[in-house]
């Protein structure tokens, strides 16, 4: 993993090639899952088993951290643009355009990958050091059918229900900041005139993609496994630090392909 | 079938398998002894794919499985059946554990499978325990349990790491029988990796002993008995003198 210490000394160039090596991987565990999505056998329940899992253990967290960062956005960038134009009726508008076309998605992604994440690459991790997985393998269960593709689906499916809440509960706490100290009514904030239908799919299609990429990094990371106990704990912290520069580079990708097909006004 | 040519298999500088050649006839059962960490669990991985060597060739049923990708091996893997030496149980109750590899390859009714369990169960001397958790189970019971769990589906071959570690005499030519039985049965290709060298020769057709990663000897049961190769007969007949 190109950026724990299990990697460190390398020279900027062996590091390069670990992220592609580790991208690689990520992408040959998400052929395997597609391949299955559609031929594999499933358990049944255990998509269910496995939402209720992500939801039960990130969502109180997830609202939390996204009333915080909705109310510190919302303050700073009043504080900021008291100084440009002392006029904040338009604040709630570019607050909610930013917050459905990225910061929903990609913010909330972050703490929501330290959560899922973890989660997934210490179940799988602590299934491999105990030779479980390859238990499964001469089972006729493919860990990537079996363990794999049930958390890609919750993930996918949970993880957005879960972004698009933390959206809500950041609008609601940057409508209040806004009432509290910039005097600006919720029916003021609460303005929409500036979102456009491609805002929502870009928006949407971030939180689902995000979603997706946590389950295969992790998952990935946590069929890697080597190395008895300390290994399940590597693999759990790579998971996370892999997951959040997958988040931020998907982030990239994904907005610099809605700067040209759904332009913000 | 099972045949080993050349492999070598090493885990960052310590080599595992160095040069190792075999060939496990059809209808065989081949005992594959040898000192501790001598390579032969990492030999079985090897054979079910779950292992890929640095180099050589690793062919079950003339199928060789170098070139074939994670899908691919998981068909080859439907024929084989495997005992952990660790037990590898899930975490889940006994009869879910050993049903799991038909759930898996056969679309039955809940009345069969519970009836397949439960003639597993009585075969392993553990009739009734279906619904303990394998955690809550001594080394040789769960070892039962794996038995049970890699023959339930009646793989074409089996590979047994230790079947009878950690039990009692008596349970222990239970399983010995029991594996016999039903190899000669079903015609089926077996594999046992076991430390009661005088219990596994019992039902051994051949034997291979290896040693720091190379295949020392390998020829039939008499043939072992009678090696004068002296690390061989040292293993065989259990002497402290000599070059182990
Ligand atoms: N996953 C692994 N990672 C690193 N080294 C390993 C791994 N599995 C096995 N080894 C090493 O391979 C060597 C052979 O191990 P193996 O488990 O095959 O021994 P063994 O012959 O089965 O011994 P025993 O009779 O004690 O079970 C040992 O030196 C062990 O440390
Ligand atoms: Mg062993």
């Amino acid at each position: 993993m190109a950026f724990t210490a299990r990697a460190e000394n390398v020279s900027p160039l062996a590091a390069l090639k670990n992220v592609l090596q580790d991208a690689l991987a990520v992408a040959r565990v998400g052929r395997r899952t597609m391949h299955y999505l559609i031929r594999g056998k499933r358990e049944p329940g255990s998509v269910a088993r496995q939402m209720f899992a992500i939801g039960n253990q990130s969502l109180f967290f997830m609202c939390i951290t996204m009333a915080f960062i909705g109310a510190i956005i919302t303050f700073q960038t009043g504080l900021q643009s008291k100084k440009l134009v002392p006029d904040f009726s338009m604040i709630g508008a570019t607050y909610l355009k930013l917050l459905i076309r990225d910061l929903a998605a990609s913010v909330g992604a972050l703490p929501l990958a330290t959560r899922v994440g973890a989660g997934i690459a210490a179940e799988i991790g602590s299934m491999v050091v105990t030779e479980q997985v390859d238990a499964l393998r001469m089972c006729a269960a493919d860990p990537v059918d079996y363990l794999v593709v049930p958390r890609f689906i919750a993930s996918v499916i949970m993880g957005t229900v879960i972004l698009i809440i933390g959206g809500f509960v950041a609008y609601g706490s940057g409508m209040l900041v806004a009432q509290l100290m910039f005097d600006v009514s919720p029916h003021t904030f609460t303005n929409l005139s500036l979102v456009t239908m491609g805002d929502l799919v870009l928006g949407v299609s971030k939180a689902v993609t995000y979603g997706g990429a946590i389950a295969l990094v992790s998952g990935q990371r946590g069929l890697a496994t080597f190395g008895g106990s300390e290994g399940v704990g590597w693999a759990t912290t790579e998971a996370v630090v892999g997951s959040c520069f997958a988040i931020i580079v998907l982030n990239l990708v994904i907005s610099t392909i809605g700067y040209f097909f759904v332009p913000a006004l | 079938m099972i045949r080993l040519e050349d492999v070598h298999l090493a885990f960052g500088d310590n080599t595992v398998l160095d040069g190792v050649s075999l060939e496990v006839p059809p209808a065989c059962i081949y005992a594959l002894i040898g000192p501790g960490a001598a390579g032969k669990s990492v030999l079985f991985k090897v054979v079910a794919g779950l292992l890929r060597p640095a180099s050589g060739k690793v062919f079950v049923d003339d199928e060789e499985l170098g070139p074939l990708n994670e899908i691919e091996l998981a068909r080859v893997r439907k024929k084989i059946g495997m005992l952990f030496q660790n037990y590898a149980l899930f975490d889940m109750n006994v009869a879910e554990n050993i049903a799991f590899p038909l759930r898996r390859l056969f679309d039955l009714s809940e009345e069969e499978i519970a009836e397949r369990v439960a003639e597993r169960l009585e075969r392993v001397a553990l009739p009734g325990t279906e619904h303990r958790i394998p955690q809550s189970m001594s080394g040789g019971q769960k070892k039962r349990i794996g038995v049970a769990r890699a023959t339930i589906a009646r793989p074409p071959i089996v590979l047994y790491d230790e079947p009878t570690a950690g039990l009692d005499p008596v349970t222990s030519q239970k399983i010995y029988d029991l594996v016999q039985e039903e190899q000669r049965a079903q015609d089926t290709t077996v594999m046992v990796i076991s430390s009661d060298v005088a219990g596994v020769l019992t039902i051994a057709d051949r034997v291979g002993m290896l040693h720091e990663g190379r295949l020392i000897f390998d020829g039939t049961t008499d043939d072992a008995k009678a090696s004068t190769d002296p690390a061989v007969r040292q293993f065989v007949h259990g002497l402290t003198e000599g070059p182990l």
